[in-house]
């Protein structure tokens, strides 16, 4: 036991030796330029290799993942300021302005781009970068399903609605909804939104302080939600799967147990879609159809923009600038569920459709309204709104929508303040 | 004055007393004083943030001061969050009960424990991270991916949803009783050990058996250990907080919110310092309320166990304890060998999930013998882990070392520094309310000062908290070992001339599993550690729980990696602890034996 032991005691000590010898940065000693995330998993193994392909840096660079609670990182009472936020909800942006440094004079142009300008954009000085852009209103699908039932994609809210109670019919589950998530749910009623009344929309998008329960726009949504989710059999797996399901299970159930056959699920999703496909040539994704007939198809965006917490130093705008290299991003790219802003080429074939749809002029373009309605749209706010939403109509037919619609209208009210 | 113990009559003769008695007090030379300096220094580290957190609680956004930061307890979510908290104190103190439970059948059925104990002492090496994620994979809603789901379908049809509401709390029980259970056990079966077989003979002729039996002989006995069973299960209870965050799907974390994930929130989230310093303070002042009943067995200066008269070498083979039945034995042999499987299950779960490819593990189950391959290990060190593992390996070591090199002089000022007998009490008091002390109460101040310092990221100052958050335990268990000497050597070394060398010389052969078992326990509690570097550190120090739990937000598609990477940051701890257990056991229960 005493050799042992003393073997194990040498070969820790002799690890600790190298360790320390070669990477100050491990210690914490070397300054190295902190970039807070949201992503993990597949995404943040593809943010790495986005970093590697940087080449040479005269700094370390370390990537602290904050998922959802990424919010934080540049909160009064930060535990540590990273020196670049990857920002997934760019609607911060103008409330912490305070707390921001502006972007280099030579990048600034690109953050006043079509819908990023509003966000990024204050007092006309520019204080975050588009990294990745989201498209929200896409649908993964089987074709095999709807082929099994001789329908096509729907291009008509109602046709949804059809194709939904004809799958069900056929013993087939319409949706896999991955209610675990709650930014699925609300993207699902912003698309709904969007397309049923832009006007709404824009207004609570843009108002200083939203009020969405006092939004007739609003009611009708949920309305027309309802009736998509509490259709009988409508939901794979019933409410209480879906609440536990976040998005990667909601794939995988449509597209590796093939338990269901459509799945509301961003552009990002289809490395997800590919790699647990059970068969690779069954796969199809349609965009969110118009609620009405004549009306605009409801394009929801989302994405992640850099933004510098002050102070700065010259190592984070350094990086920033390689990372706004066009060239920069091309790894992702080339794994698959990402979209740069104004890129149209290179990208698979499901995503240069989407990546087109952006670019369309013309479309009902919209940025992701809960990122920009503040704490409202967020866990304690919209998203539980509509999880309680979920769970008291999920499956049990449009009979307890309308009710369901006041309880969640006076819920919101509640959380609106 | 005479005693009677076990048939023998025992008289202390005393002596006259000769000379004139002399007024005033003994003189304490000063020198061991400076021994609890850098005790005194480290535990600032605590002490003031707890300060600050304590005044902020009491201070009104005005500037006076009073009692309106507590109205945030009045909020329907943080009732609910401190109702949680409670509940959990219940499960810790049922555990306990269970733990007690199991160890005496294993005292009973000698033989249980040959596969039993390493099987319950892998649970406690890993995280409460890496259990909860296990668990979790245990437990999805999948029958094609999680266990339970699939036995169930299988046998009824159709299964619930596991995780779902109201169910997730078996999820999380579970979880905290397969990491818990085996420490219980194994103090408990110390403990048992202990007992002199002549005092049970004893109550066996005289026919207490049964109940009567356990009051009467067991439960008196054990009390210190249980004191100290009870104390760690509390704290870890009210801890709960890194298992909410990875066993509970999103929409049922507003069900199992606990006070301590309640106070995250609110930093977070940007809550008056009033308010959540309130809160901090309510959480500690319901471990400290449990930990004072719970604590009562450690007041004591030496564990209260019987001492043999005759030495047991010399005992009569037939007053020794018997030796069990060859079917006694074999039953506690196989029942040892079963429960021991099932206990080790979770385990065999992590690997075999490990073991497959990331999109097999999201796909199938652990069972499934589709693509195996070490394919998820790659993908968990191209998240970073390797990086993360040296880092925390390098904040374990420090954080034990600097521990060790201050505890051990701090525990013997305690024990043996010729205190006044107040300060004595005062600083053991005082350790014991710091031992308790959630990481709550200090971590915000701490963080906004190590920020301010320019320290934000270092490993050194995280290894440093951690240091300081160890070190009541450790000098409280390791002045247990330094009292346990015998007091007549000690008094002898006191009152001669080679004090200090002599003293030590009688305690340090007794003090050695202490002191293995606070290295030990304190490099497998840092390198497990989440909750500490996530409040205080901010996720960027990279300790790899926080790798794991990056990982685990998007559950199925990382079930592999997540495995691996859960596998890779365990072997370290838990090989520590099997091949230390034995000894960490004795250093907890140190005193325990004659």
């Amino acid at each position: 036991m005493p050799t042992s032991r003393r073997a194990f005691l040498g070969a820790s000590a002799a690890l600790l030796a190298t360790g320390c010898s070669g990477t100050a940065d491990v210690l914490g000693l070397r300054r190295a330029v902190r970039i807070a995330v949201s992503w993990s998993g597949q995404e943040l193994r593809a943010f790495h290799s986005v970093l590697d392909g940087l080449g040479q840096l005269d700094y370390p660079v370390e990537v602290l993942p904050l998922g959802d609670d990424i919010s934080t990182a540049f909160g009064p009472r930060s535990a540590r300021r990273p020196d670049l936020v990857m920002l997934p909800q760019p609607g911060l942006v103008p409330p912490h302005q305070k707390d921001l440094e502006s972007m280099p004079d030579d990048l600034a142009a690109r953050g006043r781009a079509r819908l990023w300008d509003e966000l990024l954009v204050v007092d006309g000085t520019t204080y975050g970068l588009p990294f990745k852009t989201a498209h929200k209103s896409a649908v993964w699908y089987r074709p095999s399903v709807l082929r099994q039932v001789g329908l096509k994609p729907p291009t008509q809210w109602s046709e949804w609605l059809y194709l939904n109670r004809t799958l069900s019919l056929s013993g087939i589950r319409p949706l896999a909804l991955a209610a675990g998530d709650g930014w699925v749910l609300t993207d699902f009623l912003e698309n709904v939104l969007l397309g049923s009344s832009p006007s709404t929309y824009r207004a609570l998008a843009t108002a200083a302080h939203p009020r969405p329960s006092e939004q007739p726009g609003v009611a009708a949504a949920l309305r027309l939600l309802g009736t998509m989710w509490s259709a009988p059999g409508a939901l794979a797996g019933g409410v209480e799967r879906s609440l536990v399901q976040q998005f990667p299970d909601a794939i995988v159930e449509v597209f590796g147990h093939r338990r269901a056959a459509m799945v509301l699920a961003s552009d990002f999703a289809e490395p997800v879609v590919r790699s647990f496909a059970a068969d690779p040539d069954d796969i199809g994704m349609f965009t969110f159809p118009p609620i009405s007939p004549g009306a605009a198809a409801p394009v929801v965006v989302g994405g992640d923009v850099m933004v510098l917490p002050k102070p700065t130093s010259d190592d984070a705008r350094d990086l920033v600038r390689r990372l706004a290299a066009p060239a920069a991003v091309e790894p992702w790219i080339a794994e698959g569920g990402f979209l740069a802003d104004g890129v149209t080429s290179g990208y698979s074939p499901e995503l240069t459709r989407l990546a087109l749809q952006l670019v369309t002029p013309g479309a009902s373009l919209q940025f992701d309204l809960s990122d920009r309605l503040g704490p409202l749209g967020d866990i304690n706010g919209l998203w539980r709104v509509l999880t309680d939403f979920l769970v008291r109509i999920g499956g049990r037919g449009t009979d307890v929508v309308p009710e369901a619609v006041e309880a969640a209208l006076a819920e919101l009210k509640k959380v609106e303040g | 004055m005479g005693l009677q113990s076990n048939g023998l009559s025992l008289e202390i003769v005393g002596r006259e007393i000769s000379g004139r008695p002399v007024p005033g007090k003994p003189r304490r030379p000063t020198g061991p004083y400076l021994l609890g300096l850098p005790a005194l220094l480290l535990s600032c580290v605590l002490l003031i943030p707890i300060a600050v957190t304590v005044v902020a609680a009491f201070k009104r956004p005005d500037g006076s001061f009073g009692l309106g930061n507590f109205a945030v307890m009045g909020d329907p979510a943080a009732l609910h969050a401190v109702g949680n908290s409670l509940a959990w104190i219940a499960v810790a103190l049922g555990l306990v009960v269970v733990g007690f439970l199991l160890a005496l059948v294993s005292y009973r059925l000698p033989g249980l424990s040959t596969f039993l104990q390493p099987a319950l002492v892998i649970p406690f090496a890993v995280s409460v991270l890496v259990s909860g994620a296990t668990f979790r994979l245990i437990y999805d809603a999948t029958p094609e991916r999680g266990t339970v789901t699939a036995i169930w379908t299988e046998l009824f049809g159709s299964s619930p949803v596991w995780l779902g509401p109201g169910l997730f709390w078996l999820v999380l029980v579970s979880a905290f009783g397969w990491t818990w259970l085996g420490y219980v056990v194994s103090l408990f079966r110390a403990g048992l050990d202990a007992i002199p077989d002549d005092v049970s003979r004893t109550l066996t002729t005289e026919g207490v058996t049964g109940w009567r039996r356990l009051l009467a002989l067991e439960l008196p006995l054990l009390r210190p250990i249980t004191g100290v069973v009870t104390l760690t299960l509390v704290i870890a209870a009210v801890r709960v907080f890194d298992l909410v965050l990875i066993v509970v799907p999103g929409p049922m974390q507003r069900d199992a919110d606990v006070l301590g994930l309640n106070w995250w929130r609110a930093t977070s989230t940007g809550e008056p310092a009033g308010r959540t310093a309130a809160m901090g303070v309510v959480l500690f002042a319901i471990v400290a309320a449990v930990a004072v009943i719970g604590v009562r067995g450690l007041r004591r200066r030496r564990w209260a166990m019987p001492v043999s008269v005759v030495p047991v070498s010399v005992v009569r083979p037939s007053v020794a304890r018997s030796r069990p039945s060859r079917r006694a034995r074999r039953i506690g042999w196989t029942v040892g060998f079963a429960v021991g499987l099932i206990w080790i299950l979770p385990a065999l779960v992590l690997v075999a999930t490990a073991l497959h490819s990331p999109r097999e593990a999201g796909l199938r189950g652990w069972w499934s013998l589709h693509g195996i391959g070490l394919e998820s290990f790659a993908a968990a060190a191209n998240a970073g882990l390797l990086r993360a593992l040296l880092s925390t390996l390098l904040i374990s070591a420090v954080a034990t070392l600097v521990l060790l090199v201050i505890a051990v002089p701090t525990a013997y000022l305690v024990a043996w520094g010729g205190l006044p007998h107040w300060l004595g009490r005062v600083v053991t008091s005082a350790f014991v309310v710091l031992a308790v002390t959630p990481v709550q109460m200090y971590a915000a101040p701490l963080r906004d000062a190590i920020g301010t310092a320019g320290l934000a990221g270092s490993r050194v100052a995280l290894a440093l908290v951690h240091a300081a958050a160890g070190l009541p335990f450790a000098v409280l268990l390791l002045r247990s070992a330094f009292a346990s000497a015998s007091p007549v050597l000690v008094a002898e070394a006191l009152q001669g001339p080679a004090r200090q060398s002599a003293v030590l010389a009688t305690v340090q052969r007794r003090y050695r599993p202490a002191l293995v078992a606070v290295a030990v326990l304190e490099f497998a509690l840092v390198w497990n550690d989440f909750i500490v570097g996530f409040l205080i550190s901010g996720p960027g120090t990279t300790p790899l729980s926080l790798v794991l739990w990056g990982e685990a937000r998007q559950f199925s598609a990382s079930s592999g990696t997540v495995a691996a990477a859960a596998v890779v940051a365990s072997i370290v701890p838990v090989v520590l602890l099997l091949s230390f257990w034995p000894t960490v056991v004795r250093g907890l229960t140190v005193g325990s034996k004659p």
